[in-house]
């Protein structure tokens, strides 16, 4: 199955997109994923219901949360009271090792986001304070990229070995699908898919002449 | 600079108060300048003629921070502005705007990080109905 694993609709400060929207969108222009994730920056979205949405459009819609650490931003997928409880969703300069390590503990896990990126991304700051632990995944298809920044998450995942998801990073609705992520069949909830990242069973892919083309 | 103490200790209090009579002409004039052709905007005859919904956007308070605001905002830029509507402003109502910060917060991006302010203007009638909110985002860039 085919998840857009990072958006934000208007609960993000910067997001122009109601996730009806997005639902609409999909399905008049034939956008061939399977539901997306919602990644709202720097907290997590515990009022917004979409299971009607769910329903009305047949799409998987789950929600996660886009952090900043000193390493520049990260996907967390399975946020849960613990893990909101072991960190400030809403500060920037988080320890990037606290995210990874507390996320692991409390059965969620951390993917750092548009590494390739100057200043918010995680290849820059490497070169200045070295590797970070325990990253196994890393976003290495942003929608949002620009020039080479998708080229160095690449190389950054090849010579780690980290596994790769891909994502939009939508804030208007034309931008969701852009890019996505190859995903076992079968997922339905928030568990599955932490369950699939974490076993690396997960492939970043683009959309080319209509098909879903791994880059990795 | 923390961003925890400068929330607590200045968002959501009440800070300017303003009010603005509403003329048809300007109604007019705005509604026009914004490409509206809709009768209802630009026909003073029209049975429901009414503001376009972003015509607050045009007002400004006395003051765009809280006096003693701690952050100096020269070198901020303009992240522009929310326009909520809430109900009709007519031609020959009283409009009165108040003003307070409604949020502060950090975040980083390609250029670095980042202060918004959002400034919220509340607009109410001479009825006290709230017409419109209208959020007004400036950046700072920080470092």
């Amino acid at each position: 199955m085919i998840l857009d694993l990072h958006s934000h609709s208007i609960v993000s400060d910067d997001g122009r997109a109601k996730v009806e929207n997005y639902c609409q969108w999909i399905r008049r222009k034939q956008v061939p994923i399977d539901g997306f994730v919602l990644t709202e920056h720097r907290l997590y979205d515990d009022d917004s219901d979409y299971s009607p949405l769910e329903d009305e459009f047949g799409l998987l819609i789950l929600k996660a949360s886009e952090v900043e650490t000193e390493y520049g931003h990260v996907l967390v997928f399975g946020v849960n009271h613990e893990l909101r409880a072991a960190f400030d969703f809403g500060k920037i300069g988080l320890e990037i090792s606290t995210v990874v390590k507390e996320s692991e503990r409390c059965g969620a896990i951390a993917v750092p986001c548009h590494p390739g990126r100057p200043k918010v991304g995680m290849c820059a700051h490497i070169e200045v304070r070295g590797e970070v632990e325990g990253v196994r995944v890393v976003e290495t298809l942003n929608g949002g990229s620009r020039g080479n920044e998708n080229e160095l998450a690449a190389a950054l995942a090849g010579r780690n070995g980290y596994a790769c998801i891909g994502g939009s990073d939508s804030h208007i609705v034309s931008h969701i699908g852009r890019c996505a992520t190859r995903l076992p069949d079968g997922i339905r909830d928030m568990d599955g898919l932490v369950a699939a990242l974490r076993a690396g069973d997960c492939e970043a892919v683009a959309l080319e002449d209509g098909r879903w083309t791994s880059t990795s | 600079m923390d961003i925890n103490e400068l929330k607590s200790e200045w968002v959501d209090k009440p800070f300017d108060t303003v009010s603005f009579q509403i003329d048809a002409h300007e109604m007019v004039e705005f509604a026009e300048a914004c490409g509206e052709t809709l009768p209802q905007y630009t026909d003073p005859d029209h049975q429901d003629f009414q503001a376009v919904p972003s015509y607050t956007s045009r007002f400004h308070g006395r003051r765009a921070l809280p006096e003693g605001f701690p952050v100096e905002m020269e070198q901020s830029f303009d992240g522009g502005k929310c326009v909520e509507w809430k109900a009709p402003i007519r031609a020959g109502d009283t409009i009165t705007g108040q003003s307070h910060l409604h949020d502060v917060y950090e975040k980083t991006g390609r250029s670095g990080g980042m202060v918004f302010i959002v400034h919220r203007m509340e607009f109410t009638n001479q009825r006290d109905e709230l017409v419109s909110v209208v959020d007004w985002k400036m950046i700072k860039k920080l470092g």
